[in-house]
């Protein structure tokens, strides 16, 4: 079991199960840390439309904090700006988490066509176990 | 102070100086793109991003935003260089730094606030637009090579960060593509058939115009929009920046360092310029956070140009072309059309009136001033609606206010109440109103008289706090009046 685990989610149906899967992980001391990676473009939005990105993002990852909450979870949630698998990394290797896991294609439909391109560099670089579901 | 320039210059340093470098290839062929559209030499244009970038490092407000020649104050000046030459636009730009210093001194910065999204958005979407534009002719009816340059390019640029995200994408399409014109040749036109790179430092002159009231005269004008524009868009990067790395930073240091760079710029022989969002947004996203990455970038292009200058000249103007379009594409708001739908019809009117004066009028100032104009017209007239209703009750009639009364409100109010009442118990509630000016208590005082003459006991009621408090310092109503 691990005592802290870092799951890395932008809101999709995959990250979706990812948080489902983390819960085959965890016992009543673990505590999940719900990452969501901000893309630095979306300040431009953020200014010119007047959005509350963050509020925005909590309502896409409303599903999984649902879940946690049923579940009785321990978890918090992180908003980190900058690009996702860079991020992911960073985060995974701050030496926090024992586990990293993410669901293996996010929301661009481009970069999933070029094979989810995010789990692949996080499973690459970052220094814990890397979780990649399905 | 020791403190603040460590963490505003040495955070993270090889972070920042990869950022920096960048950007500075990012750079390039902006700068050359810019100075063909104002229709001057390239070097005026690199001169400019170099001199403006390392001068804002130094004195701007905003960490890590990039701020170099842009395309915003280039179209602006396109009139004035080709009526009266390249002087003019340096001692234009002189000028313009001079007032951006001003307006920063007198903290405009803050009237900032005034200009509404919709403006905002009106004034990205129609920069997008005007900067397209001045690319057709660099891409059209010229050769059927130009089409494949411009081809090729676009696709390395939409198609190349999918797989290389490191590498600056423009920057590999101008080396490979260059690279392939120098081997094998094309009929396309090059940076060298429009002007020419000198492989030196910018030295220090004076512009070469008469000291005249005349000279004044046509300058003025276009440095004003100059330095407007210039804020404009300088401001509103800045508060991007702010977002993407959760700081704040001053808009008035900003605004005086936009025109310290700028002053300085038009004596050394470059354009003005601004804080430009798609650079800065490489830059954050690249990692930067402090001063280093925007000197870094200033520096390193300048130190590019004086390397490479032979190979400058031989760039293909149709990879420029192709790189501004993708440049334009991610410039616009694409978000517009969504706001289109769901906007308040007179914000999207006040979008696309922005948008239309400023591609008749080819000013981005005129329209971002009209812009503010008409969305305060609207403002003043949405708000100065005043619903008075009427409802007779066992003992009293009661008038009952909802809206903002002031100066421009008050006509419809009055015009809404039936004065031909004859002694009765009148009450004037005021719960769901708010009395702004002494015009609003004015009218209360002519309303309670008017009310009076004819035989009828007034009673002004449930007026909140900040109301009371006027209508206590400037109303001849006595104490017996207010309840």
């Amino acid at each position: 079991m691990y005592k802290s685990i870092l799951l890395a989610a932008d809101g999709s149906n995959n990250s979706f199960r990812a948080a489902e899967e983390t819960l085959n992980f965890i016992n009543e001391t673990a505590k999940v840390t719900i990452l969501n990676v901000i893309q630095i473009e979306k300040s431009k939005d953020a200014i010119l439309h007047g959005e509350n990105t963050i509020q925005e993002q909590k309502v896409k990852l409303s599903d999984i904090i649902e879940l946690y909450e049923e579940n009785n979870v321990d978890y918090n949630v992180v908003f980190e700006r900058g690009i996702p698998d860079e991020t992911v990394v960073k985060v995974s290797n701050s030496g926090d988490y024992g586990i990293v896991i993410l669901g293996n294609r996010g929301l661009n439909a481009l970069q999933g066509m070029m094979m989810g391109s995010v789990s692949y560099k996080v499973a690459k670089r970052a220094n814990i176990p890397v979780l990649i579901v399905k | 102070m020791i403190e603040k320039f460590k963490r505003e210059w040495l955070t993270s340093p090889g972070t920042n100086i990869m950022a920096g470098i960048v950007v500075a290839l990012a750079l390039i062929p902006e700068a050359i793109a810019f100075s063909i559209i104002a229709g001057v030499d390239p070097m005026v244009g690199l001169y400019a991003s170099f001199l403006i970038a390392v001068i804002i490092s130094l004195v701007g407000g905003r960490p890590a935003m990039i701020s170099a020649a842009t395309g915003a104050v280039a179209l602006l000046v396109v009139p004035l260089v080709r009526e009266y030459g390249v002087e003019y636009l340096f001692a234009a730009t002189i000028l313009m730094g001079v007032i951006q210093i001003i307006l920063g001194i007198f903290k405009v910065g803050k009237l900032l606030k005034f200009i509404p999204n919709s403006v905002m958005i009106g004034f990205v979407n129609a920069l997008a637009i005007m900067i397209f534009m001045a690319q057709l002719q660099h891409i059209f009816g010229i050769s059927f090579d130009t089409y494949i340059y411009v081809a090729i390019t676009i696709a390395i640029l939409y198609l190349l960060p999918k797989f290389l995200k490191k590498i600056p994408a423009p920057l590999v399409a101008l080396v490979v593509l260059t690279a392939c014109y120098i081997f094998f040749g094309a009929e396309v036109r090059t940076v060298g058939d429009l002007g020419s790179i000198e492989k030196s430092l910018p030295s220090f002159i004076i512009p070469d115009v008469p000291f005249t009231l005349e000279t004044l005269k046509i300058i003025f004008p276009y440095s004003l929009s100059m330095a407007i524009v210039g804020l404009v868009e300088s401001l509103l990067t800045a508060r991007i920046v702010d977002n993407a790395t959760d700081t704040y930073s001053s808009k008035n240091k900003e605004s005086r360092g936009q025109g310290i760079a700028n002053f300085v710029t038009g004596f050394f022989g470059g354009m003005g310029g601004c804080a430009m969002i798609g650079q800065s947004v490489i830059n954050v996203k690249s990692g930067a956070t402090t001063r280093l990455s925007t000197f870094t970038a200033g520096a390193v292009l300048m130190l590019l140009i004086i390397v490479f200058g032979d190979l400058v000249v031989q760039i293909p103007m149709p990879i420029l072309a192709g790189i501004m379009v993708v440049v334009t594409i991610s410039t616009f708001d694409w978000k517009t059309f969504k706001y289109m739908k769901a906007a308040p019809r007179t914000d999207v009117f006040v979008m696309l009136l922005t948008v239309g004066i400023i591609l008749v009028t080819d000013n981005l100032a005129v329209g971002v001033i009209a812009g503010v104009f008409f969305s305060a017209i609207f403002f003043a007239t949405k708000i100065s609606k005043v619903k008075v209703t009427s409802k007779l009750t066992e003992n009293h009639y009661i008038f009952l206010f909802e809206g903002q009364i002031f100066f421009a409100s008050i006509d419809t109010m009055i015009e809404q109440i039936e004065f031909k009442q004859y002694d009765k118990d009148i009450r004037l509630d005021f719960s769901q109103a708010h009395l702004w000016d002494d015009s609003a208590v004015d009218a209360i005082d002519t309303m309670v008289r008017k009310f009076e003459d004819k035989g009828n006991t007034v009673y002004v009621d449930k007026l909140n706090a900040d109301s009371r408090k006027i209508v206590k310092e400037l109303s001849q109503l006595n104490e017996q009046h207010l309840t």
